[in-house]
């Protein structure tokens, strides 16, 4: 039997990414939703990187909410942009680590060979979160709404048992577990207190979040990732509306906290409602060669966990990034670069103590040794979601853009991103330079 | 078989008025109950003060047991031990150091590792340790004491554990009233580990009608592998007799709560209910009369047609009562009693044993303080029951090589059919002679059998274990 030459593993590397600038909740992205939004990025990503419309295989789009008439968010975005009606989509969640997802799911399907060129994001848009109908008013009327035939009598029915109305009331969305009832802040408040994270300690991390990421922004380093955003109005949107260049931890230690009285959470150290929409282009290796783009990076590993939503609930990176570190065959001093979502300083800095921890390490991961400590100097280099914004679904694609970047740009090799996400999930990558 | 004095207790004014008025009355407090099947933090919200004494061996896990169950520590001393220290960080529960003169806090639990007791007179380290406490100590609070067994020791050392016993005997009797429970943990050397699963069971709200014990945690049986603490019966199948009604019934919901599969199983005529009870849980229903030759041989016969072959665990819940004073007893009223008590349960372990209950199996058996105890009318049944305690003490060390553990539990005064149909003044009585004031569900005995099949119990083997609210009566 003649032997066959193995063929080479097959690898996705990525091209490049982009995003549309992002703004506060409710302001002029008012009348783009994340339909809208995700289709901009995407229209302008492929400007940036002109890939012929016929090599294109997938969309994979990450968001969190979705709109309740047309979910496959992705397949809207192709449909939109008029794209071949052969490019498929998908849309993942996964609560905040979504962007990630949508990603790491692109990057499965090209190295198992389902497909060779994907673009893939996120984005989302609370400014158009729908108002839900209460279950019960569903439960009553839907029988005779939608289940043909119905008279007058039916109709009165209905009414007479929806009586007194109040039930008719939407209700607003928040961000609370289903489970528990807690909303994300109490729980990063709890984890706070529980992990020893002061105040003073939060609002310098949220500073320098924003002085770092108005530093990126006025040295033209997010120029090759932003985009513009026309609205229906006319305007262009050409910059993140969030970041705070002249903020200082005199002025944001005068803000009340929040989520608890005594609490030491505030506005300006947690991330902000944000509409928003990023997109990143993948494509197996050769094929980029072939199509000659040049490739920045490519995933190394990944690891997505969950732990208890009633515990802490955001802590699932402290378990997530060392379990990717060691499938990517590193240790964290290995690592030039960490780049974490900051859904709150708080559970920034709450993830650092675990991971610096030895007793963290022996109790909870296994390990003899702590994780170790993360040098600031190499942590969210540009900021992060504190200043920048956090649209739910884009995220992940926003970090592994910045950080693909920034592996080129400083000449690095290797960076690890870490996402915590609502349900008690947590997700991680190691990136390495490609070329 | 509602308890109307403890629904009155609930109420303020009822306290208020019975105190102001010096009634002879008692207010028993209603009783935390657990919601739900075993939690990955059941004590998520509670506080624990933890003290010890010189040369106290289980720091290590007590810190572990309160921190990771979600409890908030408070540890009395000059100095946080390492442990403590660790505990809190792996698991995000700061602890609070506390000087051992400074006043009371109010806690849901206090834990007092004697282990290190060398002689008598280092039992005032309890007296030190709780007297300055007590009066913080919550309703439905919890005393756990912890220490070496008694046997194998030098005699001074022997005489401070033993009196480990006697202490927390009393203490429940006394803190009782707030339905507050008190226990007192012999730990083998080699056991200590185990100490985590079983202080996490004994903080819980699941042990709510358990009082004034000491338990034995040995070494000998080893643990199975893997300590899920939520679903810790999942993919097991537990047999339970005397399933139909009563603590059986209860039982077979809380033992299908965590997961297992449960063959229910009571005697010919009772299919309907029994049917019900095994369909509500997705178990299976099994008509064998316990008492019949071939009984052992049935339930052989149907482990193999449809579950494998394979039992995880049994539970020798049937039981009955015949009732007479010796002298006018009829014979079968003597030997129905003892064949369904003891007889029986002999018998399919036999069975059992031989083909189907698997290595790392449990084998739980009812007894009852009555028959611990002794009581007119129930030579009968109390000869069967003391047989039971005898028979479990014995069965233990035989299947130890197997990694079968053998336990009995002996419950008090529980609010069933057959405590229903007491005559009221007894029964009254009855419920009040103990350190809680009042008697137990079904669900409460079921909360202590299912514990002990779960391999949360690891440790535990050839004990009788009471569910009785502190009885006054039996040793």
């Amino acid at each position: 039997m003649a032997t066959r030459r193995r063929a080479k593993p097959r690898r996705a590397v990525i091209i490049g990414g982009v995003r549309t600038p992002f703004l506060k909740a409710f302001t002029q992205y008012l009348h783009l939703d994340t339909i809208d939004l995700g289709a901009a990025a995407v229209r302008a990503l492929l400007e940036k990187y002109p890939v012929p419309r016929a090599e294109l295989d997938s969309i994979v789009w990450g968001g969190v909410i979705l709109p309740g008439a047309a979910p496959n968010v992705g397949r809207e975005i192709a449909l939109d942009l008029k794209l071949p009606f052969s490019v498929e989509a998908r849309t993942v969640t996964r609560a905040c680590a979504s962007g990630l997802q949508a990603i790491t799911d692109a990057v499965a399907a090209i190295e198992r060979g389902d497909s060779d060129v994907i673009i893939a994001g996120g984005s989302d848009s609370t400014s158009n979160a729908e108002l839900k109908l209460p279950q019960e008013v569903v439960r009553t009327a839907g029988p005779v709404l939608m289940g043909g035939k119905a008279g007058p009598m039916d109709y009165l029915g209905v009414l007479a048992q929806l009586a007194p109305f109040t039930a008719l009331i939407p209700k607003i969305p928040k961000i609370a577990e289903r489970t528990t009832g807690e909303v994300m802040g109490e729980a990063a408040e709890r984890m706070a207190a529980r992990n020893h994270i002061t105040r003073e300690a939060q609002d310098e991390f949220a500073v320098r979040s924003h002085h770092r990421a108005a530093a990126a922004i006025a040295s033209g380093r997010f120029d090759d990732e932003v985009i513009s955003v026309r609205t229906p109005k006319g305007d262009a949107v050409h910059a993140d509306g969030l970041v705070r260049a002249e903020t200082s931890v005199e002025k944001i230690s005068r803000l009340r906290p929040v989520f608890a009285k005594d609490g030491t959470l505030t506005a300006a150290n947690s991330s902000p409602l944000t509409d928003g929409a990023a997109a990143v282009l993948l494509m197996e290796e050769s094929k980029a060669k072939a199509l000659g783009f040049t490739p920045k990076a490519a995933f190394r590993s990944w690891s997505y966990v969950g732990v208890d939503p009633a515990d802490q609930l955001l802590m699932g990176p402290a378990i997530a990034m060392p379990k990717a570190l060691e499938r990517a065959g590193l240790e964290l001093g290995g690592v030039d670069l960490v780049d974490m979502h900051e859904a709150f300083a708080a559970q920034v800095l709450s993830i650092l103590a675990m991971l610096r921890s030895d007793a963290f390490a022996r109790e909870r991961l296994g390990r003899d040794k702590a994780v170790g400590e993360i040098d600031p100097e190499r942590l969210n280099v540009h900021g992060g979601s504190v200043a920048i914004g956090h649209p739910f679904g884009a995220t992940g694609a926003r970090m592994v853009t910045t950080m693909a970047n920034e592996l080129v740009l400083g000449d690095k090799q290797h960076a690890l991103l870490g996402i915590c996400a609502a349900g008690g999930l947590g997700a991680a990558a190691v990136l390495e330079r490609v070329g | 078989m509602s308890d109307l004095l403890v629904e009155l207790s609930a109420k303020p004014w009822f306290r208020q008025t019975v105190k102001n008025l010096g009634l002879p009355l008692p207010t028993p407090q209603a009783l935390r109950r657990a919601k739900g099947p075993a939690e990955a933090l059941p004590l998520e919200g509670r506080t624990v003060t933890a003290g010890r004494a010189p040369g106290a061996r289980l720091t290590d896990h007590l810190a572990r047991a309160v921190a990771a169950a979600g409890a908030t520590p408070t540890v009395v001393g000059t100095e946080l031990p390492a442990p403590w220290q660790a505990a809190a960080e792996a698991w995000g529960r700061p602890v609070t150091l506390v000087a051992p003169e400074a006043e009371a806090a109010p806690a849901d639990a206090l834990v007092f590792d004697a282990t290190g007791l060398a002689g008598a007179d280092e039992l005032r380290r309890l007296y030190d340790f709780f007297h300055p406490r007590l009066g913080g100590l919550a309703r439905n609070g919890r005393v756990v004491v912890l220490g070496r067994p008694a046997a194998e020791r030098d005699p001074a050392s022997a005489a401070a554990m033993a009196g480990l016993e006697g202490f927390v005997r009393s203490l429940a009797k006394e803190i009782g009233r707030k339905g507050a429970t008190a226990h007192v943990v012999f730990v083998e050397e080699g056991a200590e580990a185990r100490i985590e699963a079983l202080l996490r069971f004994l903080l819980s709200p699941r042990a709510a009608f358990l009082t004034g014990q000491p338990w034995h945690l040995s070494a000998a049986v080893d643990a199975p592998e893997g300590n899920d603490w939520v679903q810790p019966l999942a993919g097991q199948t537990v047999l339970i007799t005397g399933a139909a009604r009563g603590i059986g019934a209860a039982t077979v919901g809380l033992l299908a709560a965590e997961g297992a599969h449960v063959i229910c199983v009571d005697r010919p005529g009772d299919e309907a209910l029994l049917g019900k009870v095994a369909r509500d849980v997705a178990g299976t229903a099994l008509s064998v009369d316990v008492t019949d030759p071939n009984a052992g041989a049935a339930i052989v016969a149907h482990l193999k047609a449809h579950h494998g072959g394979r039992l995880d665990a049994v539970i020798h819940n049937a039981g009955i009562t015949r009732d007479k004073t010796l002298a006018r007893m009829k014979p079968e009223w003597w030997d129905q009693a003892v064949a369904v008590n003891l007889g029986g349960v002999v018998a399919i372990n036999d069975a059992l044993l031989a083909d189907g209950l698997a290595d790392g199996g449990r084998i739980v058996c009812l007894s009852s303080v009555a028959g611990i105890a002794g009581n007119v009318g129930q030579t009968n049944y109390a000869a069967s029951k003391a047989g039971i305690a005898g028979y479990v003490r014995a069965l233990a060390p035989a299947v130890a090589d197997r990694n079968i553990a053998v336990n009995a539990v002996a419950p008090g005064f529980i609010e069933t059919r057959l405590t229903a149909a007491i005559p009221a003044v007894t029964r009254e009585v009855g419920r009040r002679l103990s350190a809680l004031g009042q008697g137990g569900l079904p669900r409460d005995v079921g909360d202590l059998l299912t514990y002990l099949v779960t391999p949360q119990a690891t440790g535990l083997t050839g004990q009788v274990i009471r569910a009785c609210g502190g009885m006054f009566i039996g040793a």
